[in-house]
């Protein structure tokens, strides 16, 4: 299985090493067997692919990779990750999850976490009615290589009207020696009348090799349930990401979603949110803080199928150093979906000379009765802000982190779990003192 | 609201006659031979020809674009005749000596060249350039114009008068490689207008062209090319009509616009081409390459359009800011109505220093049509201080029709200020109850709030053609909103 694979080659590799390893692998084989194909069909994106346009996933992809890692973590390497309190947590090492390791005792009533590969086999009911229901294999050829290849992941029940006051931490960690591609799946699913707070974070840990980790998680969120989703993508210079979030939401469901990108070399978030019923809120915030040589490309589809549903998106950027950031949302407002309301705003601060912002905000509208905006700006740190703090008495470096704060903290805000908020704030005002 | 809506969108297009006159066609089909013959046919120099068959050999590599929001029958361009004149073209000397068919038409479409021959020295007038189907077939006012300096003729006309200025700028700003059908037109183009005003004119007059499709099977690929020198300034109208037909026509033209220093050129386009039938059977293909460049300080170029026609609108005037303090400007109304379906918009390409762009644009969609908006603002490294404000605005008319926005905005200048926004939504019940509270009657007030919606962007075109493209669109409007 240990096989090394090569960009010119990079397809055939895969499909080998898919073919070597399917037997194996959790999961009807037959949806295995239709994705494999539909990957072959749409290959690995280039940048001539509008959708990646700006985003250089072939030119990553010209790396050697393996396939598994023989590379394990111990406990205490891991403890400083798990900052909540109290929280579930659920690791998952290289795309495995690993129960060891996890923080799973006392699961309320009504709660389930365990790996994706067993809920296969133990909770079949609810693993076949949902388990690639939503992410379409012709969509997106890395949809299509996860469906294929997925090993592993968490999966993640909360049944009817369970309320989980703990919030769920689910800690994703890649640590290597050799350059490694990770497929890794999650599947959760809340049901009606539930309630639930996860966080997912992507770590790098201890590593001296490149990880590519093409993760993809299913979210359904049933009738009247609300849920609270936070990403901390956080994976060094060597993390390679490319996160497929799918969301279905149900009526009467309220959803958000934060997004916080902080490091890695390459993060592509494809994040898509259907609100598949009447009276459903979504609220969407992201904030991106780049430097270097990092590739920040955050693609949003947020899909209003039916009336009366609000969908709310915030994304806001601070981009330095010779990175590149990508905006790319887009809004659908179906035929049926009369009195939508739905807002998008995209906000960029470029700090650099080298750094490159590309956004394109898109609507597309089937709908006449509807309330639909968007709204982009990017410029540079209000130099009459600065000049005003620099009269009060401040130095240039503090006015300037005061003022990257100041712009953060409206997409920080809206975090509701006190010590995740510290805790990101801590991340942030570090990632600032280094500018 | 929607029964008056309903009964007003059987309105007909009202520019759909065809005009009874003699054609000299070439044969259907584009190979070598057609490029030579069309050729041959203007009495064109060695350079012009091989330039076309370059983009010809260019062309047949290429691959249609699909990338539009627009679905439509490709069509099938071995079955277009991609030359024809009006017959009976000899040099014309006087307005005495034109087919008086041809005069018809042009009082038809409200435009009286005779009428403007005896207003001259009257105050606000209009130079025109009339191009039918493929051939410029007469242009006014050129004598006048003369006196100051200023060419304005048909490109054919510029091709054998003044090579050089041609051969200088033409493909500067679009070249053959651009795209498919910037390489279509570079093959085909039969005519199309040329305009120079030399150095410190301010043209006196507004010069505008028409343009008409009116034989059957043909395509119409014409090119325009103005250069303004050196502070100078000039203001041109651009209209077009078809007749109606079953088919779908294609018109490909190109236009390019050269600013000097200091220069300013304001280019406005009144586009009524045949929108197709109530069915969505027939109408024209516009696919429109437009693009100015800004090529040193303080030059300014601004498209204003007043898009309402074409069963497929493909179309981005663009302005490329390479002087550095010049300015481009992009205000647009495009109406969609029936199955129209529009994709256009602007790109804005700022490479010089203190650069500034404006983009309103403004869509409005009814019937089952289809109105997109897609603009690209690129600041170029070293485009310091460069700024840009876009704002896209969509009105929904009728729950069938999709309106949609698909802005690009790539940023490489920290110094750079961008700023974009949109909105979409329908005529507002408050502000249709407010109307009706003050005794203006429904179908009224839809068209006091559909003009206040555009004023932005009709306040932009020149006085003579303001009047006409409110009127436009209340005809246009009329079929859907009143």
């Amino acid at each position: 299985m240990e096989t090394a694979i090569r960009t010119s080659t990079i397809k055939e590799k895969l499909i080998s090493e898919f073919e070597e390893s399917k037997k194996i692998l959790f999961g009807n084989t037959r949806l295995r067997d239709q994705a494999i194909e539909s990957f072959c069909k749409q290959g690995i994106p280039t940048r001539k692919n509008e959708e990646y346009k700006y985003t250089p996933v072939d030119l990553m992809l010209k790396e050697e990779f393996y396939f598994t890692a023989n590379k394990n973590c111990s406990n205490e390497q891991i403890e400083h990750l798990k900052f909540l309190k109290g929280a579930y947590v659920a690791i998952i090492e290289n795309g495995i999850f690993m129960e060891g390791l996890s923080n799973l005792n006392n699961l309320p009533n009504g709660l389930t976490i365990c790996s994706l590969a067993d809920a296969a086999k133990n909770n079949s009911t609810i693993f076949e009615k949902y388990y690639a229901q939503y992410a379409d294999i012709n969509a997106d050829p890395f949809i299509a290589l996860n469906t294929a290849m997925a090993k592993d992941g968490v999966f993640i029940y909360v049944a009817k009207n369970a309320i989980i006051e703990k919030p769920i931490h689910i800690i994703d960690i890649s640590t290597t020696f050799e350059n490694i591609m990770i497929q890794q799946r999650n599947l959760i699913v809340v049901d009606e009348n539930a309630q639930a707070k996860i966080i997912e974070s992507f770590e790098t840990l201890d590593s001296n090799a490149i990880t590519f980790s093409n993760a993809l998680t299913e979210i359904v969120i049933n009738e009247n349930a609300i849920v609270d989703y936070y990403k901390i993508q956080d994976e060094k210079e060597l993390g390679n990401l490319v996160n497929t979030t799918q969301i279905i939401q149900k009526k009467q469901s309220i959803f958000s979603i934060h997004t916080f990108t902080l490091s890695g070399s390459l993060v592509r978030n494809n994040l898509t949110l259907v609100l598949d019923g009447e009276h459903i809120g979504s609220h969407l915030n992201g904030l991106y803080l780049t430097a270097g040589n990092q590739v920040v490309d955050n693609h949003t589809v947020v899909d209003h199928r039916k009336p009366n549903c609000n969908s709310n998106e915030l994304y806001k950027g601070i981009i330095d150093g010779k990175s590149t950031a990508t905006f790319n949302g887009k809004v659908f407002v179906r035929k049926d979906a009369q009195k939508t309301n739905a807002f998008q705003s995209n906000k960029n601060i470029l700090l650099s000379e080298d750094g490159t912002i590309n956004t394109k905000p898109q609507l597309e509208i089937y709908a006449d009765d509807v309330k639909c905006s968007h709204g982009t700006s990017t410029g540079k740190l209000d130099e009459e802000k600065i000049f005003y703090l620099l009269s009060r008495g401040l130095g240039t470096d503090s006015a300037k982190k005061l003022l990257m704060n100041a712009f953060a903290s409206e997409v920080v805000d809206t975090i509701t779990i006190e010590p995740l908020r510290e805790y990101i704030e801590g991340k942030i005002l570090k990632k600032f003192e280094l500018h | 609201m929607n029964e008056i809506l309903e009964e007003k969108i059987s309105t007909e297009y009202k520019y759909g006659f065809v005009t009874d006159i003699e054609a000299d066609n070439a044969p259907k089909g584009l190979n070598e031979d057609i490029i030579r013959f069309i050729s041959a046919k203007k009495n064109e120099p060695e350079w012009m020809l091989n330039y076309r068959l370059k983009a010809l050999r260019y062309w047949l590599t290429m691959d249609e674009p699909n990338w539009a929001h627009v679905s439509y029958q490709k069509p099938n361009f071995q079955d277009i005749i991609y030359y024809s004149a009006p017959k009976p073209k000899v040099a014309l000397n006087s307005l005495d000596e034109v087919d008086p068919e041809l005069l018809k038409t042009f009082q038809k479409l409200g435009l009286s060249i005779l009428e403007q021959e005896r207003l001259t020295g009257v105050e606000s007038r209009i130079a025109v350039d009339i191009i039918m189907d493929s051939v410029s077939v007469k242009t006014t006012f050129k004598e006048t114009l003369a006196e100051k300096g200023i060419i304005f003729c048909s490109f054919g006309e510029a091709i054998q008068e003044h090579p050089e200025l041609v051969k200088k700028y033409m493909s500067s700003v679009v070249p053959y490689t651009d795209n498919f059908y910037a390489a279509l037109n570079s093959a085909v183009f039969t005519d199309g207008s040329f305009c120079y005003i030399p150095k410190g004119v301010r043209c006196p007059m507004e010069l505008s062209t028409y343009f008409r499709i009116n034989s059957a099977g043909t395509g119409q690929f014409e090119r325009t090319l103005i250069i303004a020198d050196e502070d100078s300034y000039v203001s041109y109208l651009e209209g077009c009509t078809a007749p109606m037909r079953d088919e779908n026509q294609l018109h490909a033209a190109v236009v390019e616009l050269v600013a000097h220093k200091n220069a300013q050129i304001k280019y406005s386009t009144v586009q009524n081409w045949y929108p197709g039938d109530k069915e969505g059977k027939g109408g024209i293909f516009n696919f429109v390459t437009k693009r100015g460049i800004c090529l040193e300080k303080n030059a300014k170029i601004s498209w204003t359009q007043v898009e309402t026609g074409s069963a497929i609108t493909w179309k981005y005037p663009s302005v490329i800011l390479k002087g550095d303090h010049s300015v481009g400007e992009f205000y647009s109304v495009a109406l969609t109505n029936n199955y129209q379906q529009a994709d256009t918009g602007t790109k804005m390409i700022h490479i010089g220093k203190n650069t500034k762009s404006t983009i309103i644009s403004k869509g409005i969609s009814a019937g089952f049509s289809n109105n997109s908006y897609r603009g690209l603002v690129k600041i170029a490294k070293g485009a310091d201080n460069a700024r840009n404000f876009s704002q896209c605005d969509s009105l929904l008319m009728s729950d069938q029709c999709g309106a949609h926005t698909f802005p690009y905005i790539e940023i490489k200048n920290n110094s750079a200020i961008v700023e974009h926004e949109a909105t979409t939504s329908k005529i507002g019940e408050d502000q249709l109850f407010y109307c009706k509270q003050r005794g203006i009657d429904n179908e009224k007030a839809i068209g006091l709030i559909v003009n206040g919606y555009c004023k932005e962007v009709l306040n932009q075109l020149p006085m003579e053609f303001a009047v006409e493209a409110q009127k436009l669109l209340a005809i246009s409007l009329e079929g859907s909103v009143g």
